[in-house]
This record gives C-alpha cells, structure tokens and sequence, in this order.
C-alpha cells in the first residue's frame, strides 16, 4: 500500500465513526483503531514538516505514525524501541527505487539493517539490536529525526 | 536577513537570542540535550531538535548532530551563544564548509586572538599595551633572568593553562626557585604540557573591558566598558558600566581595544580585556571572540541590541552605528544569580524551582530561562538568571539593584543573591574601592 492510499483511508476514516476497522489482501493486513492510540514515548517538541523535495520518492514506504497494527498498551511495553542514535533525515530504503529495508511484520535479528539516518551527507546504517518482529514503523521516509527519537518497536522473541 | 536561525547553546543565553531573532522576524531551531528537554528556549522555540545525551560532550559539543540539524531544518545561520563552541574555531570554519553562516567572527579572528600568546603578539604588533613578559621559558635560569630586568612581583603561568591552575605569584628570588618546579609539575599534572612562562604582576588591578563590534570589512565601534572586577575564582559575579576610571583613561583604554580589533578587521562582537593598575597603567589581556554573559550591561547604558546586531552583521548588514552615534546615559549593574550556596563557598545546589517572582518596576530587566517547577539539571553551569538595574546614576543604579533583590523570590535551592546584597552593602563597593582581590580581601567575614 503506497503512504498516500493509506493516507486518504485514515482521512476517509476520519468523517465516519468507525472505531476500529481491519483490512486484509494477500500482502498484508492492516488493522486501524481510532481515538485512543496511545501517544508515542518520545515526541519530538516540534514536529517540523517533510521537506518534500528531500525524500527519495517514497516506494513502500513506512507506515506512518496513525496507523500502526495498534498494540494495546500492555502489549507495548513488551516491545523495544529502535531510537536514533544522531540527528540526521530518515531514510526507509537504500535508495528511492528499492524496497524498505524492513515491513511491520517481518522478523529481524542483530545486525539487520533497519534504515538509513542521513547526517552531513553521509549515509549511516542503524542495525537491529535485538531479534523479534517489527511492529511499528513510527517515521516517514524522507523525515528529519533527532536524537532519541523512537523509529521502530521490535517485539522482541 | 536569515529566514531561519539554528541557535546552538542552552539555558537564558538561548532564550536571549530566541527573542533577539524573533523581533527580527527571523524563525529560530534550538538544539537541545535530553537534560534540556522542558527547558524555557525549547519551549518558546519555533523549532527544537534533540541533539544528544545530558553530557555536554555528546551533546552540546556534538559538532555532528549540531550541523545536521541545521541542514535538516533548513537553517541558514547558527549562533553559538557563549561557552561550549562559541569560541571554537574548527566549528566555525565547519559551518562555512556547509553553507552555514557563523554568527561570529571568521574562523581566522576566532583562531590568533583566542590563542592567548598569539593575541600578544598581536595586541604588540597594533600597539596595544600587554603586561611585560616573557616568551616559554627553557629553564629556571631564563625565569631569573626575566626577574632581574622587570622586578618583583612576577607570577608564573602555564603555557597550556587556564582557570588558575598552574599559576603562581612569586615575591623574590628565593620565592621563584621554590614556585618554578612546583609551577611546572603542577602544569604537567593539569595541562600534560610543563611548559611556563613568566608575567609582571599586577597588584590589586581593576578588570576593565571593552565591547567592541566589527563588520569584518575594516570598520569597528567601541561601545564602552564593563567593570568586571568583582570575581570569584575568576569568574564573575557583578558587573557594571561604565566604570568609575577617569574620562580619559576610559577613552585610552576604548581606543586601545578598537586598534587591536581593526588590526585583524574583526567581525561581530567582541571584548577585549584590560587590568588597569593603580597607577593608570593598563594592558591588554586577553579578547573574547563572542557576546558575552554581561553584555546586557552594554546595552542598558547605550540603547543597543547586540544580540540582534550579532544576526544583522552575521547577515551582511552594515554596521547599525557610527561611532559618533554611540553615547552613554546612565548607570547600569548586572548581577549573576546562581544555584549555588554563598554561605558554603559557593557549592553548586542542584534541586526544583518551586516557586519564582521576579523584579520588576522601572529601570530592570530579567533575562532567565527558569521559571516555577523548573527543575536544574546537574549537567551545566549554575547560572539561573541575570538582573540588570538602570538608572541615571551609579547611586540610584545600587540602590534599584538592592530593591530588585529584595522583591526577588526563588524558592527551591540556595541562590547567590544574599552575596549580592551584602556586596551592594559594602562602603568599599559603594566608593567603587573594587579591584580583582575584593572578593578575597573585603568579602570574607
């Protein structure tokens, strides 16, 4: 599903008053609950806009904060947070062509390449510390992120 | 102009140039560490980047993180503040590698007036008095030597140093046989360098600066001086403006420090530091290539906004004055209020502002990043606010600053504000009998 078709769900979503609403296709499924989504633990104090012009054409890109397949909070202390380590601009892929180097849902170990967080024009590679299953990808291609700043939530095996 | 600034640096002095650019139109990007998060200048900034851990090595000194947010927000200058890189001439020289405006001196001002024996050379090179001393001594025979042509007192001081260690004042040839390889070992021990070297001394000086501002294309004003001799260890607690030195030592003194900046065709602002001794006698010590914390004194008495002229110049603006536009009206004292304890020598207390009131009325100004709940973190400097009082007079300027201690309330941990008050109370002060030793010779009780 490409970022804008998920977008104009969520907005789809937005006027009606559907609480929670479960899609499934062969690639993958998507579950959306609205109102009470726990916030995230680390906000940056401003969220500053996606320069548009900076991001490789998003392919597949990470699902954007809104629509995480929901853990319940219970469920989400369980899981590790992937924060970043510099200050730099996200990048889901190696390169705007390719795939995400990671999908909510795949299984990932140490060393797994997670994305890319660009500083000073050099391309630095964040691994996976911990082996488990992405569960949420919580940043949009192209986007600055500072230090601390939570990228993904492993569930940890 | 900047459409959008990046200001690197923490605490009042980041709200300070939040402020200046935001009556400027200019948006602001305040990096900040994890110990900073809730801090005053995040919060009233336009944008805040989370830079690094508490430590200010992987933080605010984080060259890194620093120039990538600036990219990353679209910021087209950063200004440095005071401390951490303010005066560090590789980050400058990055900055401009990345398109990134220094709002500062050029990296080549930065590098042969902060080095403190090449801002010698030059200050003899343009003319400027510098205390008699020697070049790096090779032995204790050489340190005699000096002795000899100059006189006691001498004091002994380290190449590498700073912060007073490695320094020793000597009083006669016995006295410098004995201080020498103690000096030496104890530089070695701070420093890794013994290397030392040897200065008249002078006694019972007042510490004079001046604050200067270049456009980096040859012209330079002189906004007047500072009395900064009330110190502590070698920091300041109390400054005031202008001093109580004679008009034309004071003119002498301005026209030395605007000789030494346009020899380098300095840009931005600047102090230069003079010790003036009992006799009239002044020289050159040192230059600080930055806005400096007691810049708030400057401009009370002369209706200037530094901070703002730092961007404005930084942007390529001619210089807003003409020397002859510049003139002083009244009195002004600034004070520091620390989280620290007077009546413990001054040991930091960490701790939570559970309450605050500030001064107000005519004639004062508060710059403060603190405000009630706010809690200090253990990270940095203990610096939680400076008041300045104005007034047409130096007596009525006391006597406002008195009254603005006396409204103030910081509730939570203990301030330096009992110090000041007992300072404003002292005959001594009050005659302006004040030399660099005050503290040490009519403080202690």
């Amino acid at each position: 599903m490409q970022t804008r078709e998920l977008k104009r769900l969520l907005d789809v979503l937005k006027d009606t008053d559907v609480s929670e609403m479960t899609l499934e296709t062969g690639e993958y499924k998507l579950t959306v609950k609205r109102g009470s989504v726990a916030t995230v633990a680390h906000v940056p104090a401003v969220q500053y806009a996606v320069p548009a012009a900076a991001a490789p054409a998003a392919t597949e890109a990470a699902a954007p904060q809104q629509a995480p397949q929901a853990a319940t909070p219970a469920a989400r202390e369980r899981l590790v947070d992937v924060v970043a380590p510099i200050v730099g601009t996200f990048y889901a892929a190696p390169s705007p062509d390719a795939p995400p180097f990671v999908r909510v849902g795949e299984r990932v170990k140490p060393g797994t390449v997670l994305c890319i967080i660009e500083a000073m024009k050099l391309m630095n590679e964040i691994e996976a510390e911990t082996a488990g299953v992405i569960k949420e990808v919580l940043v949009d291609n192209g986007q600055p992120v500072e230090y601390g700043q939570v990228l993904f939530r492993i569930e940890p095996d | 102009m900047f459409r959008k600034i990046l200001i690197a640096n923490r605490g009042e002095i980041a709200l300070r140039v939040v402020r200046a650019a935001r009556e400027l139109g200019v948006q602001s990007v305040v990096v900040y560490s994890q110990a900073d998060e809730n801090s005053l200048p995040v919060l009233l900034a336009d944008e805040a980047v989370c830079i690094g851990p508490p430590p200010a090595a992987n933080s605010y000194l984080n060259v890194r993180n620093i120039l990538a947010a600036a990219l990353v927000t679209g910021a087209e200058a950063i200004h440095p503040g005071y401390g951490f890189l303010a005066e560090n001439a590789e980050f400058a020289a990055k900055c401009e590698e990345h398109n990134l405006v220094f709002i500062g001196p050029r990296p080549d001002n930065i590098a042969r007036i902060g080095d403190k024996s090449s801002a010698r050379a030059l200050a003899q090179e343009a003319g400027v008095p510098v205390t008699p001393g020697s070049s790096a001594l090779k032995s204790l025979d050489e340190a005699k030597a000096f002795a000899e042509r100059i006189g006691f007192p001498l004091i002994l001081k380290a190449s590498a140093g700073g912060g007073g260690r490695g320094m020793r004042v000597v009083q006669s040839h016995a006295d410098l046989e004995r201080q020498f390889f103690n000096a030496q070992e104890e530089a070695r021990a701070a420093f890794g360098n013994p290397e030392l070297y040897v200065e008249k001394y002078i006694e019972e000086p007042k510490h004079i600066e001046v604050q200067v501002f270049g456009d980096g294309k040859g012209e330079v004003v002189q906004l007047f001086e500072r009395d900064c001799s009330i110190q502590r260890r070698y920091q300041k607690l109390l400054e005031e403006g202008p001093s109580l030195l004679e008009d034309d030592l004071r003119t002498r003194i301005a026209e030395a420090a605007v000789k030494l900046a346009k020899h380098i065709s300095y840009r931005g602002a600047g102090t230069c530091e003079f010790l003036v001794d009992k006799d009239g006698n002044f020289y050159f010590s040192e230059m600080n290539t930055r806005i400096q914390v007691e810049h708030p004194v400057t401009e009370m008495i002369t209706g200037t906004d530094l901070v703002q002229e730092q961007i404005k110049v930084a942007a390529g603006e001619p210089l807003s004055w003409r020397q002859e536009d510049l003139v002083v009206s009244g009195h002004a004292i600034e004070v520091r209020i620390n989280a620290e304890d007077p009546e413990h020598d001054f040991r930091p207390t960490a701790g939570t502002i559970t309450d605050v009131h500030w001064p107000g009325g005519p004639g004062v100004r508060v710059d403060s990043h603190v405000y009630a709940g706010y809690r200090i973190p253990p990270n940095y400097d203990s610096l939680l606010a400076k008041i300045i009082a104005w007034a047409p007079t130096r007596e009525e300027a006391i006597r406002r600053m008195e009254r603005s201690l006396r409204e103030t309330v910081i509730e939570g941990v203990k301030t330096t504000i009992p110090f000041h008050l007992r300072v404003l109370d002292n005959a001594f002060f009050r005659r302006g009998q004040v030399y660099t030793n005050f503290i040490a010779r009519r403080m202690s009780s």
